[in-house]
């Protein structure tokens, strides 16, 4: 019995023990990476926290890559990220987890609730910028005076919707006649906008309307989009949303309308590309610049692709480094900077190598030379919209 | 047997799914369309019949003895992962990989189902707790091997799209598996000390029933089964997710209780397992009706269909001899 | 044989609590060593497991019975989300709490229903509800929601309650009715005959229903004030508020040491310590563990230490047979 007792003992020492040997080998890593900053700074190192959603995606890793590898390495800054943030509740707890580790900003690429990220950023004093998607205008107008808020830049609504009408007009002017919609994850407002937008520049109406606001308004209240609303120059045979159990039957059945073409306002190329490829469809998406798109350009049947490259978040993280220290830069009405960044579009395997070969590894688009032309004591709004507005 | 009785049996057996192809298809047809409306859509019908099919027994084989398996998901999609990785590694996508994938995959699910066992009956905690540890494990693992992505490469390959390309493969395995499974639990002595520990624990173990050994087995099998239903998965879907944290991977397990049910109540008439693929026939269905409907029926309403079909499907089975009453009154 | 019994008793009131404080030191050590605020990591820890303490403090009452609800995260989601509709319909504080606290217990009254009258495996109807209701608050927040993605109320209107003084003491106040419920009253009691020996209880003439009924009510209860204390701490609710909450609190009941077949081993403080313990495992993981690939890894060695608790303070009530 003693025995056993010292058994249990034991077995509990032991992952006690096991738990502060993690903690030793946490501590002394830190130390090395510390360590290894000296070199380039005598200021301190500014920690940014990262909000992520997605932390498995591609684009997600790119933008990671980006900031952890290049920026990093070029930049006296050490980024953290969160786990996987999953609602509201946790978006929250890491704003004040970075808080208290003594992060200066917060870079958000997560979206549940903007509105609480803002005023949790400001009751702690630390600065908060927003790199992939955008506030509602109205929740923009709200929040642009808070003293924390540094902006965001990144496609705004509008931008998704001309993103996918772009992506519509390009197969209307083509000649295609029929078509076949994914309408991944709606209601996620940015796939709601896309769609509509595409809509549009089929030529159609939902609804008899061919506005963006009347026509999200509608899909957010369908939750789909109700093919009997649709009319116009191009026929949408079929519609499919979501990804479960129905869907390689729903994939199938759209298929087997034999649309000339099938777009995708976003995940087709992960879901559907080898289906689209041997039922021989042209198919469109709203994705990222990566590897297997580029396949799929190269082999396959993706024949348009609108995309972010990696290191579209360099003028964001320009944007708090200047904050930091000590720049806040406002736009011409004193407010937290808004600026919208439009869609790279390729079509053919030259320009996607444009955009994802050269974005890769040591000379992003955004590289130093460029985001050292908007960090600084005297660069103004004027100066970064300009930038990227050029890009 | 008298043929009265033989004709009952008959009837028991195809009485739902004969109802349900009935009441789909009318639907189907409002609509202008069918269940199956062409050969590559029997396709798919058959290998959802099959995914089906096999989750509904992993399930059954340790529900039917209490024992809970949250792992189920992860075992086939951990199992899928390796198999997919492996393969590629050797074919690298070319003609055979599906076959040796599908291979893989299988010693995987076996080997991930008797590790998990073999936690259960080390640690003699009970089953629930345990499959809660194993699926963190599981999806912690699926996760640090595949850096959280989509799997699509290793999966995307001519040889993957022949197998869920025609019906006939999907067949055999259903058939292999039913005569596999009938065999192993109706005919063998491993089936017969399953089935008494099955319905009396105490009484079995006291006889001598080695236990342990045989919940082994069950955990073995299962994990073999579901290591099959990730193979005919990624097949089907040309992708795995491997970010599938925090119980992400659950869900498969809820999708077979409607199906299990099902099986249980047509086990009355037939063997359990052939109720079992009646059931996934009936679910296929199902499914391949939602797919018709999928403009009008959106993922949520869908789940509520489910859900209350289930729960209106249990009522039933529960209060059956109350509705009996009533009605012979 | 006795000793043995009383030591392996021991054990298992004792483990649970070690396995607190412990994690408790280990936390402010890791949190020191990396040069933290502390205080601020105290209250995070605290937030992050408060609401799972108080959903699993009453979902203990069920599972003293020996069944298991699987609905509760869902419950909290639907309860939170009606509360925020009602908000901004009416304007009225009170009456949204009063709505939140009315749903919470009638979606767990439902599932009682479901499993006393019509005699349904409780597991399988709260696998039904948490789709339904998770499907319903999901239609209701993304088209009332619409491009925001969520709804909220002005954050000004739960300001008031968002205070550590307020929550320990909702926190305390619920504990404490629980546990006299549980300990002191004849409802604990037969509740935990019932999870031990169901028929047993039948014969000595304890009607399952009523106590079931009991028991479903407390977990609404708890999923009201779950769903409250989510509400303070973000005034928004988007589809996946509460999300992870349905599948901890297992962990944290039996993280807390009580067995989950229930019955006589049950302990009311087990969702209270189990919940804290879990989350401040997770939080000393996520600070020690910095690597991109570490997700996994932090989930794996969370899985594994989880085992090896359950593993030690089971020891008490392990049988020949193996257990089911």
């Amino acid at each position: 019995m003693k025995q056993r007792v010292t058994k249990v003992l034991g077995l509990l020492l032991a992952g006690v023990m096991t738990l502060g040997m993690l903690t030793a080998c946490g501590g002394k890593n830190q130390d090395t990476e510390g360590g290894k900053d000296t070199s380039s700074a005598s200021k301190e190192t500014v920690k940014v926290g990262v909000l992520v959603a997605d932390v498995s995606g591609e684009e997600a890793q790119g933008f990671r890559s980006y900031y952890e590898k290049y920026i990093a390495s070029n930049y006296n800054v050490e980024f953290t990220y969160t786990d996987a943030l999953e609602s509201a509740e946790d978006e929250k707890s890491a704003i004040e987890k970075f808080a208290s580790q003594g992060c200066k900003a917060i870079i958000s690429l997560s979206g549940s609730d903007r509105a609480q990220q803002i005023e949790t950023c400001e009751q702690y004093g630390v600065y908060y910028a927003v790199a992939s998607g955008v506030l509602e205008d109205e929740q923009f107008e709200t929040y642009k005076g808070y003293e924390y808020f540094v902006g965001q830049v990144g496609p705004s609504n509008a931008t998704e919707f001309e993103a996918g009408k772009a992506m519509g007009e390009f197969f209307k002017n083509q000649g295609t006649k029929t078509v076949a919609i994914y309408g991944a994850f709606i209601p996620n407002p940015m796939h709601v906008y896309r769609l509509a937008g595409t809509i549009v520049g089929l030529g159609d109406t939902y609804g008899g309307t061919d506005d963006m606001n009347g026509i999200i308004g509608q899909i957010f209240q369908d939750q789909t989009l109700d093919l009997s609303k649709v009319e116009g120059d191009t026929e949408v045979v079929a519609y499919l949303q979501g990804y479960g159990d129905t869907t390689t039957d729903e994939l199938n059945a759209a298929i087997q309308k034999s649309p000339e073409a099938f777009l995708s306002v976003g995940m087709a190329t992960t879901f559907f590309t080898q289906s689209l490829n041997e039922a021989g469809i042209a198919f469109s998406d709203i994705d990222s610049f990566t590897q297997a798109n580029g396949d799929a350009i190269e082999n396959g049947k993706l024949t348009y692709l609108a995309g972010k490259y990696s290191s579209s978040i360099g003028p964001v993280f320009a944007l708090v480094m200047n904050a930091v220290n000590g720049n806040v830069i406002r736009d011409d009405e004193g407010n937290a900077v808004s600026i919208s960044q439009g869609y790279l579009v390729a079509t053919d395997k030259a320009t996607f190598d444009e955009y994802y070969v050269s974005d890769n590894g040591d000379s992003p688009i955004y590289d130093k030379a460029t985001l050292d032309s908007i960090i600084g004591d005297n660069v103004t709004y004027a100066d970064v919209k300009a930038l990227v507005e050029s890009k | 047997m008298s043929t009265a009785g033989t004709a009952k049996k008959i009837v028991g057996t195809f009485i739902i799914p004969v109802i349900v192809f009935l009441i789909l298809e009318g639907l189907c047809l409002s609509k202008g369309e069918h269940i199956i409306t062409n050969a590559k859509s029997f396709d798919n019908f058959i290998v959802y019949v099959a995914i089906v099919m096999i989750t509904t027994i992993a399930l059954s084989i340790n529900l039917n003895s209490g024992r809970f398996d949250f792992s189920l998901g992860s075992m086939a999609a951990l199992s899928a992962i390796i198999g997919a990785k492996i393969s590629y590694a050797i074919f690298g996508g070319g003609k055979g990989s599906a076959l040796c994938m599908l291979l893989v995959t299988i010693v995987a699910g076996l080997l991930l189902g008797l590790i998990s066992g073999s936690i259960y009956v080390l640690l003699k905690i009970p089953p629930i707790i345990t499959s809660l540890g194993v699926t963190l494990i599981y999806e912690g693992v699926m996760y640090t091997i595949t850096d959280g992505k989509y799997l699509m490469t290793e999966v995307q390959n001519s040889s993957m799209a022949g197998f869920v390309g025609t019906w006939i493969y999907a067949a055999i395995i259903i058939v292999v598996v039913l005569v596999l499974t009938i065999v192993l639990f109706d005919h063998t002595r491993f089936g017969f000390d399953y089935n008494a520990l099955k319905s009396g624990q105490k009484v079995s173990v006291n006889t001598g029933i080695k236990e342990v050994k045989n919940a082994l087995i069950c955990y073995t099998i299962c994990g073999g089964l579901m290591g099959l239903v990730g193979f005919l998965n990624a097949a089907r879907n040309t992708t795995i997710n491997g970010g599938q944290l925090n119980f992400g991977s659950i869900a498969i397990m809820f999708t077979a209780f409607l199906p299990m049910f099902i099986g249980g109540y047509i086990s009355r008439y037939s063997n359990e397992k052939v109720g079992f693929l009646l059931a996934a026939v009936c679910m296929s269905m199902l499914n391949s009706t939602f797919a018709v409907f999928s403009n009008e029926i959106t993922a949520s309403v869908q789940s509520i269909i489910n859900a209350v079909l289930l729960v209106v499907f249990l009522i039933y089975l529960n209060n059956e001899h109350l509705l009996r009453k009533i009605f012979t009154k | 044989m006795k000793e043995k019994r009383n030591i392996g008793q021991m054990i298992t009131t004792v483990l649970p609590f070690a396995a607190l404080v412990a994690l408790f030191f280990i936390f402010i050590g890791v949190v020191n060593m990396k040069g933290y605020r502390l205080d601020m990591y105290l209250k995070i820890a605290f937030n992050e497991g408060v609401v799972l303490a108080v959903v699993a403090t009453g979902a203990i009452f069920i599972y003293t019975l020996g069944t298991f609800d699987i609905s509760l995260g869902a419950s909290t989601l639907f309860s939170a989300t009606m509360g925020v509709m009602t908000y901004n319909k009416t304007e009225n504080l009170g009456l949204m709490i009063l709505v939140i606290f009315a749903v919470g217990i009638i979606c767990s009254l439902f599932n009682s229903v479901l499993a006393s009258v019509f005699h349904i495996p409780a597991f399988v109807t709260t696998v039904a509800m948490m789709s339904v209701l998770t499907a319903v608050a999901a239609k209701i927040i993304t088209t009332e929601g619409g491009a925001l993605g969520g709804i909220r109320i002005p954050s000004s209107v739960l300001k008031p309650f968002d205070s550590m003084g307020c929550k320990i003491a909702l926190l305390v106040i619920f504990f404490a009715v629980s546990l006299f419920m549980f300990r002191f009253t004849k409802v604990g009691r037969r509740q935990k005959f019932i999870g031990g020996n169901p028929l047993c209880a039948y014969l000595t003439g304890i009607r399952y229903n009523k106590y079931t009924i009991i028991a479903f009510v407390m977990a609404g209860i708890g999923v009201g004030l779950g769903a409250f204390l989510t509400l303070v701490y973000t005034p928004s609710v988007t589809t996946t508020t509460a999300s992870s909450i349905g599948m901890n609190i297992f962990i944290a009941i039996v993280f807390g040491g009580m067995p989950i077949s229930g019955g006589p081993f049950s302990k009311i403080y087990a969702a209270l310590v189990g919940g804290f313990s879990f989350m401040l495992l997770n939080d000393i993981l996520e600070i020690v563990i910095e690597s991109n690939a570490a997700y996994g890894i932090t989930q794996i060695i969370s899985a594994v230490f989880f085992l090896i608790v359950v593993y030690l303070t089971s020891m008490n009530y392990r049988t020949a047979m193996l257990p089911r």
